[in-house]
């Protein structure tokens, strides 16, 4: 559904004076013409450009490193490498801020160390007057390695033969962390009771998150010691204190900031932008001048987390008249050199794999195992899309044997508001079962089996996917949020929140939810954001969370704002204040209506009772001559709840060659309630575009010598314009009782289903079964062969 | 490190400055190759010439039936042209496919050709048509053909430090004949070719009177089927014939395995569905302009 059509419903139904609205985003002038400031844009009086000498092995230990011909280049001033940088052990993830008891985080890495576990490793940094200086002096540095045995297979990597990449392992060989178990039922009862039970593996690529802007850092260290970092980073609160462990800094002597926009994010800085801020921070201590880093697209790619790719395991009992009553998933990912969001991942990929259908036995067992290649962390989705593709898969496979449509088949047995489940929190709501219809209607689900001629070279297919996910990390880990709301001196007002904008909207959709609760004007309304410096600690832009979580702050600190403005203003409308309200920015008594008010009479002399409305600018003013103003804070742990979504696709096989193309995707999404209309479109429009990335032809591979063979643009095979299918993004509001205004999370999961529902498609056009991602060209092309012969 | 950047206005000046620099001077057109290779230290240069204010080699045109590219012409500029749709719809293809919308708009044909890559989009088509490429240095003019323009994987035998190359030529394919251009990659822009193929063909009745096959990157250079090439002469245009084109085709092509742009076994195995497409293609539009 368009957003003007939604605009006009919402004017029709509801009675939301700002939300439901698509107004002109905060950013979008300052971003199309380019005056919009990233962290690349950055530039200080005397500052220093960074460049970092990487490893060229997958696993070395550094026997020596000589930096003395690189300090004596002319524009050097400073080198850092394992000799000169703290011996303090960290995570470049915010899983060690917000890991909860009774998990540990898992802190396995140096800004340097004297062994490298993948190629790309750090092993020194060099500040200069400009960035060719900089690089020129990493040919200056003399290092000694002595190659390690590599390995690259997770699977392979819990050998006992395998090297150790870490060690204190207590779970396994290269297993990192705890590994992750989920029961609910008896599972072994429940296949024994199952009509038909399907069992399959699925192999998972590692695919890359490819945000527009390059990991960046500025740092900048006072001579009294204080620490400014502006970054790229998705969590300026949590990077904080990541940076005030490793250096010994106390948090309020450090500033970590966006300035104020960020490129994107898709989960690849949760925490720190590759090791951007510390090693910058490192530097400019050295060096006594702020010190600048930019990532080069190569270093992005080859040094910072990836999505994790592996293996996983369904197997899904099914009752003959198609209930579903037994599934069991197993994952074992491949956690890459570093243990980023790798405890994580596997449980999120679990509790949201077993949760789409309602099925009374059910069994998660997920971990990761260290490689010696790139590490891998949060992206976009976070081990959901990992579990979906083989649970949709199986769930089509099921449909198939009972000869039941797979549509029914879903319908039947998805998951309902209050149904039991394995999460720790209720389903309070869900909108699958119309997003189903609407996406079905969509595509045209009953030309499915009509669409091809015989003997066609090329076939087309039309297949579907569901899923859900979450609206924020409670209570899997650390999740809370803050906002202040600061009604001006002239009735405008400003509000704090730390949350950073990543290209999401944040810094127009929160600013809508504080108008509507004031019942201002938006444009009064300023947002400062992502900054600790000048907003109250929040957990950060992730986990589909911005909005959900740190909407719900935004929202309790609107109602205490307003509460002490009602307050203050019952004395001068002579109302008690449960009977006021604010609307068009005045203040009125709610049974008379917005008359009378003392618009254009200067500072109000009211009192006398025959007022019965004034505006937040005279109100303000007013409370301002008597010392007094209205702060609202907003602190909360939000609750959590479920989006929903359903994606079908129609695509092209061209049978001789395997070429798949996606010719239609219709994505329709239960959000909740969709705050800005536009905003929410474009992230399922994105969300589905890299979900056919993921389908179709995004993969990192590694040779032999454990070097990725995809680390640009020109060989990493991301859509471009020129690739997108016609996508359908449509809109179900189920109205959660727990979010803003009824919002649920969204920013993840437009491309959950999306795998799924193209290789089912393909399947509906070929009759070839894929259990491998992405659906290149030569897999297909073998696939077909194959299941010919 | 550059020195320096020169805009001269003619063929004569240009070459004037690649030789007043002693082989210190690059040609440079869109350089959308070159400005990377000079960065990362690939090529060495201390001066660029760049030959785009050269006003007589931004033309396309035909004059007794053959047809020119100059220079200067982009890759935009021969997609677009009316004159190269009407008479070789596979180089218009070719030039269509070369990376993205933005490259297309100042990287050059020519320069496509320069840089030798072995499947060189427009190289693969302009040797199908059976192109040469007019080079001319402080000696003089000579006429190269293009499928000797090759001196290994990314190496031409023209010198853009002494040479110019300043236009590519080609008989103006007649009513009896067709050309194609057929690629497979992984996205419709931004991306290398898996394999391309170029063909023309000529009829004669129901006859090739002759056609050229182009493969690429199936050795280091754009490869003609020769022996397809032979058989085809004076064949019916039949499926049998395509068959037993395409399986001659197959002897002479010699593709690497690449992790990112498919293997050796793959594109061995597509490679007769191009050969296929391609040669059907152009017998339509032969057939169609009859």
């Amino acid at each position: 559904m368009s957003a003007v059509k939604i605009d006009e419903q919402v004017a029709k139904t509801s009675g939301y004076n700002v939300i439901g609205k698509s107004v002109r985003r905060r950013d979008a002038l300052a971003k199309v013409t380019g005056e919009a400031m990233f962290s690349t844009d950055v530039k200080l009086p005397g500052m220093l450009y960074a460049k970092v000498l990487r490893s060229p092995y997958p696993h070395a230990k550094i026997t020596k490193i000589d930096t003395s011909k690189a300090e004596e280049l002319p524009g050097v001033k400073a080198v850092v490498s394992v000799k000169n940088t703290p011996r303090e052990k960290f995570n470049t993830s915010a899983t060690m801020t917000f890991t909860v008891p009774h998990l540990d985080p898992v802190l396995d890495q140096y800004i340097f160390d004297d062994v490298v576990r993948y190629v790309g490793d750090e092993v020194a940094a060099v500040a200069a007057v400009s960035e060719e200086v900089a690089q020129q002096a990493l040919k200056l540095i003399d290092v000694e390695y002595e190659q390690l045995p590599a390995v690259y297979d997770p699977l392979e990597a819990m050998r006992e033969d395998s090297p150790d990449i870490h060690t204190g392992c207590h779970e396994g060989k290269n297993v990192p962390g705890d590994i992750v178990k989920i029961a609910m039922g008896d599972v072994e009862k429940g296949f024994e009771e199952s009509d038909l039970v399907i069992e399959e593996m699925f192999k998972l690529p590692v695919q890359k998150q490819a945000q527009m802007e390059t990991h960046a850092a500025v740092a900048q260290v006072t001579p009294e010691g204080n620490i400014t970092v502006w970054s790229t980073t998705q969590t300026p609160h949590p990077t904080r204190m990541i940076l005030s462990k490793v250096f010994g800094v106390p948090h309020s002597k450090i500033r970590v900031l966006n300035p104020p926009y960020v490129g994107g994010g898709f989960g690849v800085r949760i925490g720190c932008s590759g090791k951007a801020e510390p090693i910058a921070v490192a530097l400019s201590m050295q060096a006594k001048r702020p010190v600048k880093i930019v990532y080069t697209r190569e270093e992005d790619f080859t040094a910072s987390d990836t999505r994790h790719g592996g293996y996983v395991w369904a197997k899904l009992g099914v009752k003959k008249d198609g209930t579903f009553h037994a599934l069991e998933l197993k994952g074992i990912l491949n956690a890459g050199a570093y243990c980023s969001f790798s405890c994580e991942v596997p449980g999120v990929m679990g509790a949201m794999g077993l949760s789409v259908y309602r099925i009374p036995n059910e069994n998660f067992v997920g971990y990761t195992a260290y490689t010696n290649t790139t590490p891998a962390g949060a992206m976009r989705g976070f081990g959901n899309p990992q579990a979906i593709f083989p649970l949709e898969s199986v769930v089509d496979m099921a449909a198939e044997k009972l000869g039941m449509d797979s549509l029914e088949l879903r319908l039947k047995n998805i998951m309902k508001t209050g149904d039991p489940w394995c999460l720790p929190y209720p389903c309070g709501s869900t909108g699958l079962a119309e997003c189903i219809e609407k996406g079905a209607e969509s595509i045209g689900w009953e030309r499915r089996g009509k669409l091809n001629k015989p003997g066609a070279t090329k076939v087309r297919g039309i297949g579907m996917g569901v899923g859900t996910h979450c609206s924020n990390a409670w209570p899997f880990c650390v999740d809370y949020d803050n906002a202040y709301i600061t009604i001006e001196q002239d009735g405008s007002v400003q509000l704090a929140t730390g949350v950073p904008d990543i290209g999401t909207g944040t810094s127009t959709s929160l600013p809508q939810l504080a108008a509507e609760v004031l019942g201002v004007d938006l444009d009064t309304v300023n947002i400062t954001f992502g900054d600790t410096a000048s907003t109250p600690f929040d957990i950060g832009s992730h986990a589909s969370r911005t909005l959900y979580a740190a909407g719900t702050a935004v929202i309790a600190a609107a109602k205490d704002a307003k509460k002490q403005v009602l307050e203050y203003a019952s004395d001068l409308l002579n109302a008690p204040a449960e009977r006021l309200d604010i609307k068009n920015s005045t203040v009125f008594v709610a049974a008379q209506g917005l008359t009378n008010s003392c618009s254009g009479s200067g500072v109000c002399k009211v009192g006398s009772g025959e007022r019965t409305s004034i505006t937040m600018k005279e109100l303000a003013a007013h409370a301002h001559l008597r010392n007094k103003q209205f702060i609202g804070v907003g602190r909360i742990v939000p609750p959590n709840s479920p989006p929903w979504e359903a994606h079908f696709a129609e695509v092209e096989v061209d049978l001789e060659t395997g070429q798949v193309r996606v010719i239609k995707l219709a994505a329709a999404h239960d959000v909740g309630k969709a705050i800005h209309p536009a905003i929410v479109e474009g992230q399922i429009e994105g969300g589905v575009l890299q979900g056919i990335g993921y389908a179709l032809s995004e993969e990192i591979k590694y040779n032999d010598k454990g070097r990725q063979q995809n680390y640009s643009f020109h060989n990493y095979f991301l859509p471009t314009a020129e690739d997108v299918p016609e996508i359908d993004a449509i809109i179900i509001e189920s109205n959660d009782p727990s979010g803003p205004f009824g919002a649920k999370g969204l920013g993840e999961t437009g491309l959950v289903p999306t795998a799924p529902a193209i290789a089912n498609a393909v399947y509906d056009a070929t009759g070839v079964r894929f259990k491998e991602i992405p659906l290149t060209e030569e897999r297909v092309f073998f696939g077909l062969r194959n299941n010919k012969a | 490190m550059l020195q320096e950047y020169y805009l001269p206005n003619s063929v004569e000046d240009a070459l004037v400055l690649l030789k007043g620099n002693n082989g210190q001077a690059r040609i440079i057109a869109g350089g959308t190759d070159l400005v990377i290779d000079h960065q990362t230290e690939k090529v060495k240069a201390d001066a660029f010439i760049d030959i785009s204010s050269i006003e007589e080699l931004n033309k396309i045109e035909e004059a007794d039936g053959v047809i020119t590219i100059g220079a200067a012409v982009t890759h935009s500029q021969v997609a677009k042209s009316q004159l190269i749709q009407k008479y070789a719809p596979s180089l218009v293809m070719a030039a269509r496919s070369v990376g993205s919308l933005q490259i297309r708009n100042i990287a050059t044909m020519v320069g496509n050709v320069v840089n030798a890559q072995p499947a060189a989009d427009t190289a693969v088509a302009l040797v199908a048509l059976g192109a040469e490429a007019e080079v001319s240095s402080a000696s003089g003019v000579e006429y190269v053909p293009e499928e000797s323009m090759y001196d290994g994987v990314g190496k031409s035998t023209v010198d853009s430090t002494s040479q110019l190359v300043t236009r590519i030529r080609f008989d103006a394919p007649q009513s009896n004949q067709g050309t194609a251009f057929v690629r497979l990659c992984q996205r419709k822009a931004l991306a290398l070719p898996m394999l391309n193929v170029a063909v023309m063909v000529s009829l004669k009745g129901d006859q090739f009177e002759w056609v050229r096959l182009a493969m690429a990157p199936v050795g280091p250079r754009p490869k003609r089927a020769t022996e397809a090439e032979e058989m085809l002469k004076g064949s019916p245009v039949t499926d049998e014939v395509f068959e037993k084109a395409v399986q001659l085709a197959l002897e002479s092509a010699n593709p690497r395995s690449s992790m990112v742009r498919g293997s050796r076994e793959y594109r061995m195995g597509v490679l007769p569905v191009l050969i296929k497409r391609a040669l059907a293609a152009a017998v339509d539009q032969a057939k169609m302009k009859n």
